[in-house]
């Protein structure tokens, strides 16, 4: 009982120094389209919704039919940018959503991922099928970067939350790393094909997850000098969405195609899955709500997004309906 | 004496030939005629669209209720870069004519409609050639007056860059989505609407240039409104039904041939300026010699499981008056729509063309071509193309499939994996052949009017009519010209051996005789092949006589000598020639040459 005080305590000071205990949050999706996607056609709206935790509405930012795939919002502004990654190239807004620019030209398309530097936001990345490209000057200007890279389809890209001048990249054929912001890139001890995403422990920056086409989930401890391959529980080898509760690392979810929700709560050592309620088990984006970690939202290929509030213990829809959400981002404003 | 008649007698000839073609004021004539019969179509209309505002803008009649449609239809824009070309070439033929109202209403359209820029060559190509016109015509404004924040100055910039890109890469490797029947449109509109409106001279003779380029393309693989294939991309039922194609309807606008149609693709051309080289038309109808055209092309951008962005694609094609016979070398090349090979002729309608496949499908096609997730990207393609996963499509490659071709005969092997998503292949005979027979050896040899088709299959088949083709399941989105009816009574050749293939032969009466002699032909050329896994090969001599050796995949031998497809030049044919890297084609036709050097940014003639 005492542990648990003292736990509870801890966890409290912790959200208190964070200055996140009781704050509301806002969940913001990128819809890649509807299963009515066709080039010309008069489609159903997709791209950039977000709305506060508790809200029943969805509202809408930005272009309408742009095949929206990755979405980056920057903390420290609370949200004024806004990156968001798209067929059309990397938009971003910094007034919030209030008006946006396609700040990337003809030759960066089909953008699957962005991430934006916490201290640095004129520091921009973006992941394409073509390869890497950075941005120093906040999307004034673009320069490809990928030296290095043998296969350049590069799903997702981190940086490094400790250190700027480090990357990690999701490839066709294994996890790349730089210690350059790009320079030049060296792949990891991770060397399978068809890495979909990488994601970086929120405390411990040289611990990583990479979830695979078809080869399952590995972990690093070291920076990606070693890649541990994470099994226990796992029936399932594809993953396109990996996340961890930012207040409690140990605890992580994890799917994919047709898995349904993993979670592990020792690190990913160990999965179990955590199904009730989703009624659609392919699955491609994952965030934990920063203010409360119980609250977890799933984004589903062409059944909209869903949400627990008890930690992955069961779902319930909450909206964009028939949408394939390819990435979710939970800010705590 | 002997040869002074005999040369007399060539002239003769030649004149003869030549008068084939009709002169340039006869076929301005005719081109007028029926720029006249496509727009006195949409002149009247009075259903809201952008050709009918396009019609009235240019004809400067019905000026109110152009503006009027113009402004009903920009309330709600949708369509992309379909949307803005029509938009822009709307505009721009009414820009100085309309109301204030309406030029106002088009202004803000591209302000607040953000269009997607698509993922592939002729989207890329339409909505830069669109967005390139439409920089120019409003110069000067901020990130805000624009639909995707940026300047006039970054939106012409951009466009700009990109148009050069793409006329440096197609004049140096080759298309990417090349010689499409259906995709054509897709490519010719925006150059010609660059070549009439772009107000930067140097724009306007790349826009024209392009066109000539395309144009030429097509001629040299034309038949009586035809394109002969093999294809990057067709649709059904236009892999069937010949006509129905989209350069189909360009054919018959600038070539003359084909059938009447007053398809929308062609609305904004007949209204254009640009007319024709005389050279490209007289290319495009002049069959009075055989064409053997060789052509380079490129493979559309490799994003996964290749190491080469733009492989090359080889095409031979074999063209008589009466038929054409095309084909790629094989394997993927192009995802979902690929048409390897096909016999193409004049006989009859709709059904013109004789062809096979292996209907292959599977997320690692797609996946090399498309970024979204593989497992699920079958699912994606098939809301929009509706057969992809049909086992018994008319379209698509495969990596199962290679072809070996030398003028009018052709071989085809596959080596199908087993557990391929389908085990069969399968041939298109149409209902309308005037014979379909097999005979004792083994051919089955069909008679098209004067054209002569053999098929030697390598392995047992079955035949099955065809009472319903699924492919009228297809989506045709933004093609409503297009006919959808049930097909009944053509004929499918299907065979479920993995190990496969067959030979084509094809003449004409004017070649080989009657069709009698055709059939005693083909029964002294049996083929002999060896179809064992991994061991796919086959050795045939043709009806002239040439020994053809091929084996699965790339093994190609003509008369004991190696076929390197890689020396295949970008155009190498009697009328177009044209170097990899070049930047240059040349035209000629009888003695003359046009030259369109893109280097120089000039045209020669």
């Amino acid at each position: 009982m005492k542990s648990l005080q003292i736990l509870l305590v801890g966890l409290t000071s912790v959200l208190f120094s964070a200055g996140l205990l009781g704050q509301s949050s806002t969940v913001y999706v990128s819809v890649l389209s509807t299963k009515l996607f066709v080039v010309g056609a008069a489609n159903p709206e997709t791209g950039l919704y977000y709305r506060k935790t508790g809200d029943t509405v969805w509202h809408h930012s930005g272009a309408k039919n742009i095949r929206a795939f990755g979405l980056a919002v920057h903390t420290p502004s609370k949200g004024a940018l806004i990156c968001i990654a798209s067929g059309n190239g990397v938009h971003k807004s910094s007034d919030g959503g209030a008006t946006w620019k396609i700040t990337t030209g003809w030759e960066i398309t089909e953008v699957l991922s962005v991430d934006i530097d916490r201290t640095d936001p004129e520091f921009i990345l973006c992941t394409t099928p073509y390869g890497i490209y950075r941005t120093l000057d906040g999307g004034t200007t673009w320069k490809e970067c990928n030296n290095g890279i043998k296969q350049k389809f590069a799903s997702s890209v981190v940086i490094n939350h400790k250190n700027n001048n480090i990357l990690y990249c999701a490839t066709e054929d294994g996890v790349y790393r730089s210690e350059n912001r790009g320079d030049m890139w060296e792949r990891t001890g991770l060397g399978v094909g068809g890495v979909r995403v990488v994601v970086q422990n929120p405390r411990d920056p040289n611990n990583l997850v990479a979830g695979t086409d078809d080869h399952g989930i590995y972990i690093t401890r070291n920076a990606g000098k070693y890649w541990e391959k994470t099994e226990a529980g796992l029936d399932h080898l594809t993953f396109y969405a990996i996340t961890y509760d930012p207040m409690n690392p140990q605890v992580l979810y994890a799917g994919g195609y047709v898995t349904g929700v993993y979670k592990s709560t020792d690190g990913g050592l160990s999965w179990t899955r955590k199904n009730e309620g989703l009624t659609n088990l392919n699955i491609h984006s994952l965030a934990v709500d920063p203010t409360d970690g119980s609250r977890v939202f799933v984004g589903t290929q062409w059944s909209g997004i869903f949400q627990s509030d008890n930690a992955g213990e069961s779902w319930h829809k909450i909206g964009l309906n028939g949408s394939q959400v390819w990435t979710i981002s939970v800010q705590p404003f | 004496m002997k040869h002074t008649t005999f040369v007399l007698l060539l002239i003769v000839l030649s004149q003869q030939l030549g008068a084939q073609v009709p002169d340039r004021d006869t076929y301005l004539k005719g081109f007028e005629q029926r720029v006249a019969y496509v727009t006195s179509f949409y002149d009247t209309m009075q259903t809201a669209g952008y050709y009918q505002i396009a019609v009235r803008y240019a004809h400067n009649r019905d000026i109110a209720r152009a503006d009027k449609m113009f402004a009903e239809m920009l309330r709600e824009p949708r369509g992309d870069m379909f949307w803005m070309i029509p938009a822009i070439g709307a505009y721009l033929h009414g820009k100085d004519i309309m109301s204030a109202e309406a030029r106002a209403i088009a202004r803000n359209a591209w302000k607040t409609y953000a269009p997607y820029r698509g993922d592939t060559e002729n989207h890329w190509c339409m909505y830069y050639s669109a967005l390139y016109l439409a920089a120019e015509q409003w110069p000067n404004l901020p990130g805000s007056e624009w639909y995707n924040g940026r300047s006039s100055d970054e939106n012409l910039r951009e466009a700009r860059e990109y148009l050069i890109h793409w006329i440096k890469i197609t004049t140096t490797i080759g298309q990417g989505e090349f010689d499409s029947p259906d995709y054509f449109p897709e490519y010719a509109m925006p150059m010609i609407l660059l070549s009439q409106f772009a107000k930067d001279p140097e724009m306007k003779t790349r826009g024209t240039m392009m066109a000539d380029f395309v144009f030429a393309d097509f001629a040299a693989e034309h038949l009586q409104g035809q394109y002969i294939g093999g294809f990057s991309r067709i649709y059904q039922p236009a892999v069937y039904k010949p006509l129905l194609s989209g350069a189909s309807a360009f054919a018959y606008l600038y070539f003359g041939t084909g059938q009447p149609t007053n398809s929308g693709w062609i609305v904004l051309p007949a209204l254009s300026s640009y007319r024709l080289p005389q050279m490209i038309y007289s290319i495009a109808v002049d069959r009075s010699n055989t064409i053997i055209e060789k052509e380079r092309k490129r493979v559309r951008n490799v994003i996964r499981f290749g190491t080469e962005k733009n492989p090359p694609v080889y095409k031979y094609t074999y063209i008589t008056k009466d038929y054409g016979i095309g084909s790629l070398q094989g394997g993927i090349l192009q995802p979902i729509q690929q048409h390897t090979w096909g016999v193409r002729y004049t006989y009859g309608q709709p059904y013109t063309t004789i062809f096979g496949l292996h209907p292959y499908w599977s997320g690692y096609e797609v996946g090399m071509f498309f970024p979204e997730e593989v497992k699920t990207l079958i699912a994606d393609v098939v809301a929009s193309k509706g057969t992809y996963n049909n086992p018994d499509k008319w379209t698509g490659g495969s990596p199962f499939e290679r072809t070996f071709q030398h003028k009018n005969t052709l071989l085809v092997l596959y080596d199908i994996q087993p557990g391929t998503t389908t085990e069969h292949i399968d041939g298109f005979f149409p209902r309308n052949l005037e014979e379909r027979i097999v005979d004792p050896l083994g051919w089955i040899i069909c008679k098209a009017g004067d054209t002569y088709v053999g098929w030697y299959p390598l392995q047992e088949y079955e035949w099955k009519e065809e009472l319903e083709s699924p492919a009228n399941n297809l989506s045709d989105i933004g093609r409503p010209q297009l006919e959808r009816v049930k097909e009944t009574g053509n004929w499918r050749l299907r065979s479920y051996k993995l190990q496969n293939g067959y030979v084509i032969e094809v003449r004409s009466k004017d070649e080989i005789g009657s069709f009698e002699q055709f059939k005693a032909g083909l029964q002294k050329h049996i083929p002999q092949a060896t179809l064992t896994p991994a061991k796919v090969s086959l050795h045939y001599k043709t009806l002239n006589g040439d020994a053809m050796e091929f084996a699965f995949p790339e093994k190609r031998m003509l008369n004991g000598k190696a076929i390197d497809l890689s020396k295949t030049r970008l155009f190498d044919g009697p009328f177009l020639s044209a170097d990899v890297g070049s930047e240059k084609l040349t035209m000629t036709y009888k003695g003359k040459k046009r030259i369109l050097d893109f280097k120089a940014m000039k045209i020669t003639e």
